[in-house]
């Protein structure tokens, strides 16, 4: 997710990491000749449930999110955050969000794509596909704001609850009426798609969409398992470029493939003892928060001090599909639902296992042992009051039941680069080595 | 009224707004379980009919946030930060569980941070739809019956749907009693302030709901021969999520308004709408629940022909019932439902005629740089101050 100048040009440990730059300029492309061709068009989210629905009824997806990542990457973000600011909205709130209405609303003046936008920028959408109940408030509330300036394009709204964790409550049995609910909510959203594209929902191509993106979830999970080895042939850097075939594609071949091809790539760096790092001497994981897009250099940094991250928890949203245990059905929604559900809740059972822990917590801890992790990194990302509120105490709450552990914590934001100082953050990432090196 | 209480009406809240919680502290000490709420969107109801006293957790303004920050991130709102800090320096260390409703991911994501730092015996999440269509009233009644089950699991017996029935009655008996204090806003001037109004809910939030009641209708006795004239000073709404303190609304007053309205929590919005009294309790309690008219519910436009009269009409409609000749939006900085409203509310407000004023801060006490804008937006005003 990094389109860098040659000058600037961030190191990918993996092949397949270095051309996930291409892949997401072709992501943006594709709405974009989508709609010259007069293909419907969808704003989207990622891991939003609707992955392979949208893909088997014809629909381009237009990715609010990487649009942001990207003018975050490429520092032009400020552009249409200034712009949203001027439209009231305020500069606390979700960075992306406000990325995309800034570009939004300057494109409904004028429009055409506003001039800073990368790469043509998004296209006039169709619809719009927004989530609540699941992953964040700005998923209700974006394409919401986003009707005012584009009042003729329709939005769907739909949940995709799961259980909260309850110590003491058992969540097996409140799954049922959470994936009934997951259900009904998808079926109406076929509904909406049906009605506003005019296509009808081809059933064996949705299904034949499921198992593709149950394979795609086993080999990208093989995959990253290989990260395990000593050295790590593959780090957080590039892992953050790798999440687009995960994240954005799928329910596509594509992403399938691209996984096929990075683990025969890792598995073959793992036999010729080549690591991302060149002298591994310390092993990080990241532990959340989103990536500051505009700074990714920083893991160059660290490789620079011998750092490597062989896993991380961000944007690793599978999980090897006969670990959910889903129960059997032909029905592809039913089948949907259930894996959003016990992907949601698979930390559950452990958690409730150790003593007061809770499924991020635990969550690291397995982390920390598989990988042999001698550190953990996060970043507070200071707009995004969805994977961020936590963080601290997640680390607190670590070094109580578990171990004490060398922590850091970065903080700025995904997208707005002014939150962010280079020369304190190097300060600190030293001082979080040396306190690892003393450790030792 | 019980004997405890020295004063009755606007005296009375004072002592209750000012030692919020007092009631409940005496009630604990007596025996009585008390648990602790965030926000509105928690159904009291099943709590009282379980035999508990459902206490809304406040903050306290004048304090400076601390030891919040030890846990959680300076990002989540302040309110909520503000609720925290509250708690963790022992406020209501009397009470015996916390219930928090999925309202917004700051309450939402910080769930494990109150449940593992407060160490207190109940816990529960009550998971609440983004939107009321589809088979939302379906699910949302099984997560209400899911957590009925928990509070009996608590209290050690079942929560019968006649106890639950009568709580819905006793609260609605209250939402109507706010509705009845509120027409004391409507005449030139009001009878009684948008302080005192406030201070009145914030009060009620403290008290078990039917000495609330009596409490508003003291209120209302005391405020309803206030003398009433012509002419006076510009009427405004204001407009907000949780305002459990009077400090914003006083410093609108003391610049020369009077406040008509906030439709706020606990405010017009939190007492607009009344449960249905349906043959299943809790059918209706997640009726109400599902369609209270906060930013964190999705109202569905699909084809209407005027999707911000479908979002906002209601207050709309209070704004004209009460005349209020503008409107001050009050958000709180990282408050992602209704930071995202602010554009299509100011369009959907001036399109009505309404003059418009944004504001945005944290929870602390009101600043004057705030007095300097309102004083500024008063002059524009019909009625302005200065005119």
């Amino acid at each position: 997710m990094t389109p860098e100048s040659p000058a600037n040009r961030r190191r990918h440990a993996t092949e397949a990491a270095a051309k996930v730059p291409g892949m997401v300029r072709e992501m943006m492309v594709a709405p974009q000749r989508a709609r010259e061709n007069g293909d419907p068009v969808a704003y989207t989210f990622i891991q939003s449930c609707y992955d392979e629905i949208i893909q088997a009824m014809g629909i381009t997806p237009a990715c609010v999110e990487n649009f942001a990542g990207v003018c975050g990457a490429k520092r032009v973000a400020i552009d249409f955050l200034e712009r949203a600011e001027a439209e009231y909205f305020s500069r606390s709130l979700c960075t992306y969000a406000l990325c995309g209405l800034g570009f939004d609303a300057w494109r409904e003046e004028i429009g055409e794509t506003p001039p800073p936008a990368p790469w043509g920028g998004l296209p006039r959408p169709d619809m719009m596909l927004g989530t609540g109940l699941a992953i964040c408030d700005p998923r209700h509330k974006w394409f919401q704001a986003a009707q005012l300036y584009m009042p003729d394009v329709p939005v769907a709204h739909i949940n995709l609850p799961y259980p909260p964790f309850q110590r003491g409550i058992d969540h097996h049995r409140e799954m049922g009426h959470y994936v009934s609910y997951v259900v009904s909510e998808l079926r109406g959203l076929i509904t909406f798609l049906e009605k506003h594209t005019g296509r009808k929902m081809d059933y064996d191509e949705l299904a034949a969409r499921v198992d593709l993106v149950d394979r795609t979830w086993d080999l990208c999970w093989e995959t990253y398992d290989l990260r395990r080895a000593v050295p790590t042939p593959m780090g957080t850097g590039d892992a953050f470029n790798t999440m687009v075939p995960l994240n954005f594609m799928q329910g596509t071949q594509q992403a399938h493939d691209f996984f096929r091809d990075l683990r025969d790539e890792l598995q073959g760096r793992i036999d010729a003892g080549l690591g991302a790092v060149p002298k591994e001497k310390y092993r990080l994981l990241w532990g959340g928060g989103l990536a500051a897009w505009f700074a990714l250099n920083d893991f160059d940094y660290f490789a620079e001090l011998g750092a490597a991250f062989p896993a991380e928890v961000s944007y690793r949203l599978a999980e090897r599909i006969d670990h959910l245990e889903l129960p059997t059905t032909n029905d592809p929604v039913e089948h949907i639902a259930w894996r959003w559900v016990k992907y949601h809740t698979y930390w559950y059972d452990r958690a409730q296992a150790r003593e007061n822990s809770q499924p991020d917590v635990e969550k690291l801890i397995r982390f920390i042992e598989d990988y042999g992790i001698e550190g953990v990194v996060m970043h507070e990302a200071f707009s995004c009051r969805t994977w961020h509120p936590g963080l601290i105490w997640q680390l607190n709450h670590l070094k109580k039941i578990y171990r004490d552990i060398p922590t850091l914590v970065l903080e700025s934001d995904m997208v707005d680069i002014s939150s962010y100082n280079e020369e304190n953050t190097r300060n600190m990432i030293d001082a979080f080595i040396d306190v690892i090196d003393a450790g030792k | 009224m019980e004997a405890y209480l020295t004063q009755q009406g606007l005296g009375l809240v004072e002592e209750l707004y000012r030692d919020y919680g007092r009631r409940a502290r005496e009630l604990s000490a007596a025996g009585r379980g008390v648990i602790g709420y965030l926000c509105a969107l928690v159904p009291v109801e099943i709590i009282r009919a379980a035999g508990l006293l459902p206490l809304r957790i406040k903050g306290v303004s004048e304090e400076a946030i601390s030891d919040a920050d030890a846990n959680m991130e300076t990002l989540v709102c302040s309110v909520v930060r503000a609720w925290y800090d509250v708690m963790l320096k022992g406020r209501y260390d009397y009470i015996g569980g916390l219930v928090i409703p999925h309202s917004c991911d700051s309450m939402m994501r910080t769930y494990d941070i109150w449940v593992n730092t407060l160490g207190l015996p109940y816990n529960y999440l009550v998971d609440l739809p983004h939107s009321s269509g589809g088979e939302a009233l379906t699910f949302y009644r099984a997560v209400l019956q899911s957590f009925r089950e928990s509070l009996a699991r608590l209290v050690g017996h079942d929560i019968p749907d006649a106890e639950i029935s009568r709580a819905v009655r006793a609260y609605n008996d209250y939402r109507r009693r706010v509705h009845e204090l509120y027409e004391m806003c409507k005449c030139q001037p009001p009878r009684i302030s948008g302080t005192e109004v406030t201070k009145t809910l914030v009060a009620g939030l403290g008290l078990p709901v039917d000495e609330a009641t009596e409490l508003i209708e003291g209120v209302i006795r005391e405020v309803r021969d206030r003398p009433v004239g012509s002419g006076g000073r510009p009427r405004l709404m204001l407009f907000g999520a949780e305002q459990d303190s009077v400090d914003f609304i006083r410093i609108v007053e003391d610049a020369g308004a009077d406040v008509v309205l906030g439709y706020f929590c606990p405010g017009a919005r939190e007492y607009g709408t009344l449960v249905p009294e349906t043959e299943d309790p809790l059918t209706g309690i997640a009726e109400r629940y599902l369609n209270l008219n906060c930013a964190r519910t999705y109202r569905d436009t699909e084809g209407c022909d005027d999707p911000l009269e479908v979002r906002f009409g209601e207050i709309g409609r209070l704004a004209r019932e009460f005349d209020a000749e503008g409107i001050i939006l009050m958000i709180r900085r990282c408050c992602d439902p209704f930071g995202f409203e602010v554009p299509a509310l100011k369009r959907y407000f001036e399109s009505r005629g309404l003059k418009t004023l944004y504001l945005e801060d944290e929870y602390t006490p009101a600043s004057g740089r705030l007095a300097t804008r309102i004083q500024a937006f008063l002059e524009m005003l019909p009625r302005g101050v200065g005119r």
